[in-house]
């Protein structure tokens, strides 16, 4: 046992140090929160993927007002469907010096001398919350919004903050119904330690983008949160199973609310308000380019129009585009993509169109633009792609015609290939060949060929399958028959009276010969054994039938051969025995 | 003598049995009319192409080309809903003729009404059935029942596990072609299709002159025949989602297969082609 764990445990080690690393290196970086208190412990992880090891620690920057704390090492090694990834990840912990937003990294980490940098993130540090002069206890929920007073269609962002320091399991949400106001959840929850009035707590956050539909003041009723409260099972004295690796303990399920809160929706104003106003509302942004900016008439360009911003992006406008002469426009599908964060809703919408000019010259794409609502501005704003133009040069057909002139000299470089235009409608002609002209096939249904074709291979298949059937079963009744009249023979010599030893061990043999088709001119009580046991007899019965014969063969050797023995009953019924066995 | 005799016999069972079969023989009158009828065609005198083919086709030459070439002769002269007929008909002989499936594709191309046929669950299952003809499904059959119990007759002899993989291959093909071929047979002979054959129809609520007009019909237009009463017949549309039914003219709407199908050889007969 303990050599074969010795033995995986060299293989992990050989594969740890021989199995080549996946070679693409990269360093990432993430914080367990974006927003904390100056009070927080904040916790950061580097992690290198494709190396286990750095030629020297990470490096950070934007770290001026942060005091930074090692906190381990770990290292990660997998490998699936035959590729090996490993990777190492260093985690630190951030202390914030002072309030304020903090843009985080990068990271700079060197492997095998190559430099590699990591992601930014963001870290808003806020004050302390004010004590509120009362200890809420070891569990409660809090629920705050990013704004109070908001725009129709403008996004709040409402975080809710479970603060435990008893472990709790279970948990479930209840957020209030308001009409005309949805709720987006942001992301998946997030776990950290933080501080509040002084004590530490283990605190579970998650977000939801609020957004109305209808101006006016909204009530945000509380929030419910039910979990289950583990209590840890009081015992007289701490025995093993005490031991928190066994878990033995209680639950208890409670409940915590929220504070109720009020968010003031503003409608949107009617000032400067585009009567082609699509709803749109956040910030957002607009860029165009067109690839390639010079074509051969006939061949196309692409026009890629990117809207991307935060706020409700998903009521950024399929944007319309008026066709211009001379250029054929063909839209494709726009693709739309929301991302979720705890920002709040952003996300972008890529609309691509492809232009197919007909005649040569120089084609000026006149810009498209995008209204929305400015919430920081706090007005409509009018966003336009830039101005783009292409030029298109004579198309290949020209080129052909000005090139079959060959005293010009000019090449042809490539043949274009056109999609076939339809000249014409029209059928197709008869079909004049004599070949056609038949009465019919060879075969007909009901005729006899047909039938010989369907009937004739299983009616050969039939008579071959029973004539080997028959066959095999005459063979076995001829065996049958013999064996039987064997049997009969030998029984009615053991009826005689005064049947001696060595008659009865003489029948014995005829009867074997006769029964299994053999020609034995002597028999011993073991070769008769032998010969019922291949033949399928009884263990038992084949024992039996040995004994009695060496009792016939000592009766015979010891000179009482010719006397009267009492062994023909005995023999008759072990006879019978072997008959049955034997079919 | 004895042998002599049993020549005469098996002469004499060959021409009782097998003669019914065995390819018509070749006649000219047949030859000459059809090559006098496809002359008339490429003169454009179509109607006698039309009258040549329809003799033929009397005459017991059911071939899926004539079919073609009527449809064809029938679309020359501007009759749109004969023209598809014949083509339906040729469809079901020659399934895979790539000149048919084009001349009939464009006919219906040129038909007014838009009706569409759904497709049934069989149908979508078994896909091959559309491509092939009642004939060549049997042959196909036939191919395979011969494989599947060779197969079997070779493993009465020799049971290797090739002679079962054998058995077990053939029989899943054995199996799949002969429900197609009694699938296709079902079709054949459930095959209630017709074409509407005048240039507008008026379909009625009953059949009667004086009954409510229901909806109109045009040349080309595939319908479901149902049944017919005193010179009207009662149709209805072949979309399944669709509920419309109702009485034509007996004389606009024509069966593309009018009697039982196999007891005419695989052949659709015709009232007046």
């Amino acid at each position: 046992m303990k050599r074969s764990v010795l033995v995986l445990l060299a293989l992990f080690q050989f594969m740890l140090i021989f199995c080549p690393a996946r070679a693409d290196v990269s360093v990432s970086m993430r914080l367990d929160r974006e927003e904390a208190t100056i009070a927080d412990s904040i916790s950061m992880v580097v992690s290198i993927a494709g190396a286990r090891e750095s030629d020297s620690p990470p490096v950070f920057k934007g770290m001026e007002d942060l005091d930074v704390t090692q906190g381990g090492t770990s290292s990660r090694f997998e490998v699936i469907n035959g590729q090996v990834n490993s990777g190492i990840d260093y985690t630190f912990f951030l202390q914030p010096k002072k309030t304020g937003t903090f843009e985080i990294g990068p990271v700079e980490v060197t492997v095998d001398g190559k430099t590699y940098r990591s992601n930014t993130a963001t870290l808003t540090v806020v004050k302390q919350p004010e004590s509120s002069g009362t200890d809420r206890g070891p569990l409660f929920l809090t629920a705050r919004l990013s704004s109070i007073k908001v725009y129709v269609e403008e996004q709040s962002i409402y975080t809710l903050k479970l603060y435990h320091q008893t472990r709790v399991s279970n948990i479930s949400l209840d957020l209030p119904e308001i009409e005309h106001l949805t709720f987006r959840q942001l992301g998946k929850p997030i776990e950290y330690q933080s501080f509040y009035n002084g004590r530490s707590y283990d605190v579970v956050e998650v977000r939801y983008a609020l957004i109305p539909s209808e101006e006016g003041i909204c009530g945000i009723e509380p929030s419910r949160m039910k979990m289950t409260v583990a209590q840890p099972m009081r015992r007289s004295h701490r025995g093993f199973f005490d031991d928190p690796f066994f878990s033995f303990s209680t639950g208890r399920t409670m409940a915590v609310i929220s504070e109720p809160l009020e968010l003031n929706v503003l409608p949107l104003p009617g000032k400067g308000k585009p009567s082609d106003f699509s709803g749109l509302v956040g910030n957002f942004k607009i860029n165009s380019k067109l690839e390639p900016n010079k074509i051969k008439a006939g061949e196309s360009a692409t026009l890629t129009v990117l809207v991307s911003g935060s706020g409700n992006v998903n009521r950024i406008p399929d944007l319309k585009w008026p066709e211009p002469d001379h250029i054929k426009i063909y839209a494709d599908e726009p693709v739309l993509k929301v991302k979720e964060d705890a920002k709040g809703l952003s996300g972008s919408k890529t609309m691509k169109w492809a232009l197919v000019p007909e005649k040569e010259g120089r084609y000026k794409i006149s810009p498209l633009t995008l209204n929305f609502f400015d919430t920081k501005a706090h007005r409509y704003r009018e966003i336009e792609t830039s101005r783009l133009s292409f030029s298109v040069l004579p198309g290949e057909v020209k080129q052909i015609q000005a090139s079959t002139d060959y005293s010009n000299g000019q090449k042809i470089e490539g043949h274009v290939k056109k999609a076939v235009k339809e000249l014409g409608h029209d059928i197709l002609p008869i079909h004049t060949s004599i070949k056609d002209l038949g009465k019919g096939s060879i075969v007909r249904p009901g005729g006899l060929v047909f039938w010989f074709v369907f009937i004739g291979p299983f009616f050969i298949y039939a008579v071959v399958f029973l004539g080997l059937k028959l066959g095999k079963k005459s063979d076995r009744s001829l065996a049958t028959l013999t064996a039987k009249k064997a049997a009969k023979k030998f029984i009615r010599k053991c009826r005689q009276d005064g049947l001696s030893s060595s008659d009865l061990a003489l029948s014995f043999r005829t009867y074997l010969n006769e029964r299994f088709d053999l020609s034995l001119g002597s028999l011993t009580s073991e070769e008769a054994a032998e010969i019922l046991k291949s033949e399928g007899a009884d263990l038992d019965t084949a024992r039996k039938i040995q004994s009695i014969l060496k009792g016939l063969e000592d009766a015979v050797y010891t000179g009482k051969g010719q006397k009267a023995c009492a062994l023909g009953e005995g023999a008759s019924q072990l006879v019978r025995q072997i008959e049955k066995e034997i079919r | 003598m004895k042998r002599s005799i049993c020549v005469s016999i098996a002469i004499f069972l060959m021409v009782c049995f097998l003669g019914p079969d065995i390819i018509a023989l070749q006649t000219s009158e047949p030859e000459e009319l059809f090559f006098s009828s496809n002359q008339a065609y490429r003169q454009g005198r179509f109607q006698e192409a039309i009258d040549g083919y329809s003799r033929l086709i009397r005459s017991g030459h059911k071939d899926g080309n004539l079919y073609y070439n009527l449809g064809n002769a029938y679309f020359r002269l501007d009759q749109l809903g004969r023209a598809i007929l014949n083509y339906e008909r040729a469809r079901l002989l020659i399934p895979g003729d790539a000149d048919l499936n084009f001349n009939l594709s464009y006919a219906r191309d040129k038909t007014h009404d838009a009706v569409s046929e759904s497709q049934d669950l069989v149908g979508m299952t078994f896909f091959w059935l559309k491509d092939l003809s009642l004939g060549e499904l049997l042959w196909g059959f036939a191919v395979l029942n011969l494989l599947f119990w060779t197969a079997l007759l070779i493993r009465l002899f020799f049971k290797f596990e090739w002679t079962y993989y054998a058995c077990l291959i053939s029989m899943i093909l054995w199996i799949i072609a002969g429900t197609s071929f009694g699938l296709k047979w079902y079709q054949l002979n459930t095959n209630n299709r017709a074409v509407i054959l005048e240039q507008e129809v008026n379909i009625l609520a009953g059949p009667d002159i004086r009954d409510t007009l229901l909806f109109k019909l045009h040349a080309g237009t595939i319908v479901h025949y149902e049944r017919s009463e005193d010179g009207w017949s009662l149709v209805s549309l072949p979309d399944k989602r669709s509920k419309n039914r109702g009485w034509v003219k007996a004389e606009a709407v024509e069966p593309v297969i009018k009697e039982t199908f196999l007891n005419k050889c695989i052949i659709p007969s015709m009232r007046n082609p």
